[in-house]
């Protein structure tokens, strides 16, 4: 799955060499794996197929038990529903709008840092370090550099002779605002990873092509980018899938709005859950996304086979 | 001949010269907002609806006033407290666990590993709903453990274990089980020291993304004195009136510590988040 | 300056607390003991006012720790009060909009207040607005007690408004009481501030747009909701006439058509506009920023002989415990009757008090410009009853929602009444959860 791996001393094959031909009561092993699994059953496994069971009730998150059963009316309500559909969109939409502008500008600034030959340092500084703000203090600063009257992006804009819409307060400049700021804030995580794939590429490659004459240019296209291929589907996958689970920016900047344009799908969990009490219907909701989260991963899942069949 | 490898050569430095100025231009852009909430935290409140990067009067005021007037100290012990115990706990867990998967033979290992498999397709977030009963009838709401145990099995911590595991040399381990150690004993002598780069990167990691994490401790934690960083500043409103000079020291104080983890470990994080290559 | 006025008034409001502890004998006074957990969500100036009382509780009663806790306000303040009390730890005492209190009281959430217990603090129904503390029962039982009524109202800036022309002999604006006379004043005021004539909130809130529609769409007797929000009763008229009104002046540039809260208020104390729409509460705001200013009722523009304003009543609560004693319920209670008698400075931060003894008196009378305004208390109108409807809620934030993008000019009056509709006919179809 993480294809590249820094930290890994040497490459493995898939499955790993074989364990240990030493015959076993597999006691040992149960003892090890015991509190992962413990916590795993608990936590993820558990609650996976509770999820899935009171999807089909009409649970309350103010009375005890699971309610009355429903059967399949919280996902045909869901299924029927404007605002469902309309939260699915806009979080497709934030996703449309955020993963080409960082995977390529994530990839541009990598190229340019891998030739700089000083200062790596710096660009790592200046684009990594939003990506470890927690997405409050994102917002925080963000929502003022929007502020209609008084905001940076404005005031600059207007010394330049332009005039600039109502980022967060038009619904339809909201989501690219929102957008901007992601980028913003999370580029410096896929630029990191398009560094490593860099550094992986050997220097002899590009020496060899120098020496026939080739330009930067042609190298970038003839040689970097084919050898990037499997980045590049990872940063892809992991920006789609981080997109869709887009909730902070939205829940702090725009609480969804305005008129409902930023609500992303996981907002609409909470909203239904947690302010509403439907917990049922919530849980109805949290599948129908997980089934689109699996979806996704099943078509990387593909890509990368096809990869390594070319490789 | 000469002449013209010159040529190309002065033309490459050309180019490289032209992408060296591309990139500051934009490096200094990505740092333009950073600047501008530190320059905002500078200003008097009221000097803060006038757009302008000059400072009349710079005063640490605002700082000093949200120090006092919320609880930011504490969330700074919360994030602190939940983000070290959720990292370690991951470490710990999985390691145990890819540390078995990796060297151990037992029934249903493949079985065992595909289970775990599974697990990286589960985003936590549409585990809320469940979790939230889950911890009401634990009676855990409300706790830092509510917060951090749901995150302490991670499936592709597990994962990251077991690839570094598998490629690693086993001459040690055989001699040490010459010696009669057993497998904790191998564990803990010669694998987790080896491992380091591992640990580092999913510790790192853990920690990060638990500091930052919004969605879950905002459902579970209601009480502000044991909110994290990001709750407490999504939850919590400041004192009133014009007051972005407030708001923009809140954001700056919210994020000096990782950034203080950041510079500190730089090299860590990005080649940890480059080797895991997992993300939120 | 503001130095002074603050100090002087917790020193009043401190003094007020202990002269009225001192001499409510029953009241468990001065030994009490223990810890309290108190919930708000009041930002703005009432965020300072609350300081002072909550100061003067704690100097009045200095055995009893108590901490106080500021939440974002709307909806995300009522989940986590539902999440922590569902957690069986929520605060001893927390604020709740009077029309958010009844689906925290259908849900098991609350505290019913006997009249036994508010007795030994003297506490009683007849102390009361009639109006707020009718409105708070629930099948004839309390579990909230109100603090205020707080209207929407309109502030000006009496710069402006004099140079305008707005203003009479003796400095009082003169009544704004049709479309036309709204207007025009708003024209003039825009010419005389070089901006805007008025400002109100657009961006990211969707409380402030509600307000003024429902004032503007009670006045002409419109209602939204019927049967406890099981009935959708939008006239379509009448909202559309309102809606169009208030188009109008964003588009005709006498309102900027997109501010934010902080973004509407510095526009108003910046001098960038004559009048500003917001409830009460800002007052403290524009006190601190020293412009000249005053706040009179919210126009009666298409009332007539009717008036009619958006109004809501801040209450305080008492969330269920699994661990609630007497003694604790005691200290509780001390901490609402503190709130009481605070009155005086809770209604210097803009809001109608509910506490008669208070009200009725000569001082509150003598208070300005808090005192222009107390009729609305009168006139208030309530959200409608719906486990959807209150302050911040569902309802409010699909009403103004689509209020906002009529202000903003995104859609067509005829537009926003057929998404509200749609989206209330969704919610009022929804079996309530509690």
């Amino acid at each position: 799955m993480t294809t590249e791996t820094v930290v890994r001393p040497r490459p493995a094959t898939e499955d790993g060499p074989p364990p240990e031909q030493r015959p076993g009561t597999g006691l040992p092993a149960l003892g090890f794996l015991a509190p992962f699994l413990v916590l795993y059953l608990a936590f993820i496994i558990g609650p996976t197929i509770y999820g899935l069971v009171m999807s089909f009730f009409d649970t309350s998150l103010v009375k005890p038990g699971l309610s009355g059963f429903a059967g399949f009316g919280n996902y045909t309500e869901a299924l029927q529903s404007s605002d469902f559909w309309s939260s699915l969109w806009h979080t497709v939409w934030f996703t449309v709008l955020t993963t080409p502008p960082l995977i390529v500008l994530a990839f541009v600034f990598a190229l340019l840092a891998d030739r700089a030959k000083r200062g790596r340092w710096f660009f790592r500084l200046a684009f990594f370090a939003p990506y470890i703000l927690p997405s409050a203090v994102v917002a925080l600063i963000w929502i003022f550099i929007y502020t209609p009257g008084l905001g940076l992006i404005e005031t600059g804009l207007l010394k330049i002779g332009l005039t600039s819409p109502n980022w967060l307060g038009d619904p339809n400049w909201a989501m690219p605002s929102l957008a901007l700021t992601t980028i913003w804030w999370t580029l410096g995580f896929n630029f990191v990873l398009y560094l490593a794939g860099l550094q992986e590429i050997p220097r002899d490659l590009y020496e060899a092509s120098a020496m026939d004459g080739a330009s930067p240019w042609q190298q970038i296209r003839k040689i970097t980018i084919p050898m990037l291929a499997r980045t590049t589907t990872l940063v892809a996958v992991l920006q789609v899938i981080a997109s869709l689970k887009v909730f902070d920016q939205m829940y702090i900047m725009t609480a969804g709005g305005p008129n409902f344009a930023t609500r992303s799908i996981l907002q609409y969990v909470y909203d239904e859950g947690f302010t509403n009490f439907r917990v049922g219907y919530a849980a109805a909701v949290s599948m129908l996304f997980f089934l689109v989260v699996l979806m996704v991963s099943a078509v990387w899942f593909a890509i990368v086979r096809r990869q390594e069949k070319g490789v | 001949m000469t002449d013209l490898a010159q040529r190309a050569e002065t033309r490459v430095k050309l180019f490289n010269r032209i992408c060296f100025g591309v990139l500051i231009a934009f490096a200094l852009l990505w740092l333009v907002p950073l600047a501008w909430a530190l320059d905002t935290a500078l200003k008097p409140n009221a000097e803060t609806t006038r757009t302008t990067w000059a400072i009349s009067d710079p005063t640490l005021d605002a700082f000093s006033r949200v120090l006092r007037d919320t609880d930011l100290l504490t969330w700074f012990g919360s994030s602190l407290f939940i983000s070290t115990l959720t990292a370690a706990g991951t470490v710990l867990v999985a390691s145990l666990a890819a540390y078995a998967l990796s060297r151990m033979r037992f029934r249903y290992r493949t079985a065992v590993f595909w289970v775990v498999l599974a697990g990286i397709m589960i985003p936590g977030q549409v585990l809320i709903v469940p979790w939230f009963r889950e911890f009401d009838a634990l009676g855990l709401l409300n706790t830092w453990w509510a917060v951090s145990l749901p995150q302490i099995p991670t499936a592709i911590a597990v994962f990251i274990f077991k690839q570094f595991f598998d490629g690693l040399p086993r001459e040690l381990e055989e001699v040490a089980r010459m010696d009669g150690a057993g497998y904790l004993r191998i564990y803990r002598k010669i694998i987790m020291p080896l491992a380091r780069p591992a640990v580092a990167a999913v510790a790192i990691f853990t920690f990060v993304t638990s500091w930052n994490d919004l969605l879950w401790p905002l459902l579970v934690l209601s009480n502000p004195d044991i909110m994290t960083v990001p709750v407490g500043l999504a939850t919590v409103q400041g004192a009133f009136g014009i007051r972005y000079a407030d708001t923009m020291a809140s954001a700056i104080l919210g994020a000096i510590p990782l950034v203080a983890v950041f510079l500190l470990f730089q090299r860590h994080i990005v080649e940890g988040i480059a080797g895991s290559g997992l993300k939120g | 300056m503001t130095l002074t006025r603050r100090a002087l008034l917790s020193g009043t409001a401190a003094a007020a607390a202990l002269g009225l502890t001192g001499c409510s004998g029953v009241t468990p006074g001065r030994d009490t003991r223990g810890s309290l957990d108190y919930w708000n969500l009041f930002g703005g100036g009432d965020g300072v006012r609350m300081t002072q009382m909550l100061d003067a509780f704690r100097t009045a009663n200095p055995r009893v720790t108590l901490s106080a806790v500021t939440l974002a306000w709307g909806n995300p303040y009522y989940t986590k009060l539902a999440l922590a009390t569902l957690g069986d730890k929520p605060p001893d005492v927390a604020i709740s909009h009077l029309t958010r209190m009844k689906t925290l009281v259908s849900s098991g959430l609350l505290e019913e207040l006997r009249p036994a217990d508010l007795a030994r603090h003297g506490i009683s129904a007849d102390l009361f607005t009639p109006r707020a503390w009718q409105a708070g029962l629930v099948e004839g039982k309390a579990y909230a007690i109100p603090i205020d009524t707080h209207p929407f109202v309109m502030f000006y800036n009496t710069d402006i408004c004099e140079k305008a022309g707005l203003l009479d002999s003796s400095g009082a604006l003169a009544p704004l009481d049709s479309p036309e006379k709204f207007t025009e004043a708003m024209r003039k005021a825009k010419e005389a501030s070089g901006a805007y004539g008025g400002v109100v909130t657009i961006n990211n809130d969707t409380s402030t747009p509600w307000r003024i529609f429902q004032s503007l769409y009670s006045q002409l007797g419109g209602e939204v909701l019927a049967d406890e929000g099981r009935r959708v009763v939008l006239d379509d008229a009448k909202a559309s006439q309102v809606l169009t009104f208030l188009q109008s002046l964003t588009r005709s540039g006498l309102f900027p058509a997109g501010s934010d809260y902080q973004g509407s208020i510095a526009t108003f104390a910046n001098g960038q506009a004559g009048f500003y729409f917001q409830g009460e509460w800002e007052i403290s705001t524009f006190q601190t920023a020293k412009m000249p200013f005053s706040m009179t009722l919210f126009p009666n523009v298409f009332g007539g002989d009717r008036y009619a304003v958006q109004a809501d009543s801040h209450t305080l609560v008492i969330p269920r415990r699994p661990d609630q004693d007497q003694a604790g319920l005691d200290r509780s209670l001390l901490l609402v009757r503190s709130m009481l008698d605070q009155s005086k400075t809770w209604a210097e931060g803009g809001h109608v008090p509910a506490w008669l003894p208070f009200r009725e008196s000569a001082e509150y009378r003598a208070m300005t410009p808090q005192s222009n305004y107390s009729a609305a208390a009168d006139a208030a109108v309530y959200d409608a009853e719906g486990w959807y409807s209150g302050s911040g809620s569902n309802f409010e934030i699909v009403m103004g929602s689509a209020v906002a993008t009529v202000l903003g000019g995104q859609q067509s009056p005829a537009d926003a009444i057929s998404q509200m509709r749609g989206q209330l006919l969704n919610l009022s179809k929804t079996a309530s959860p509690i």
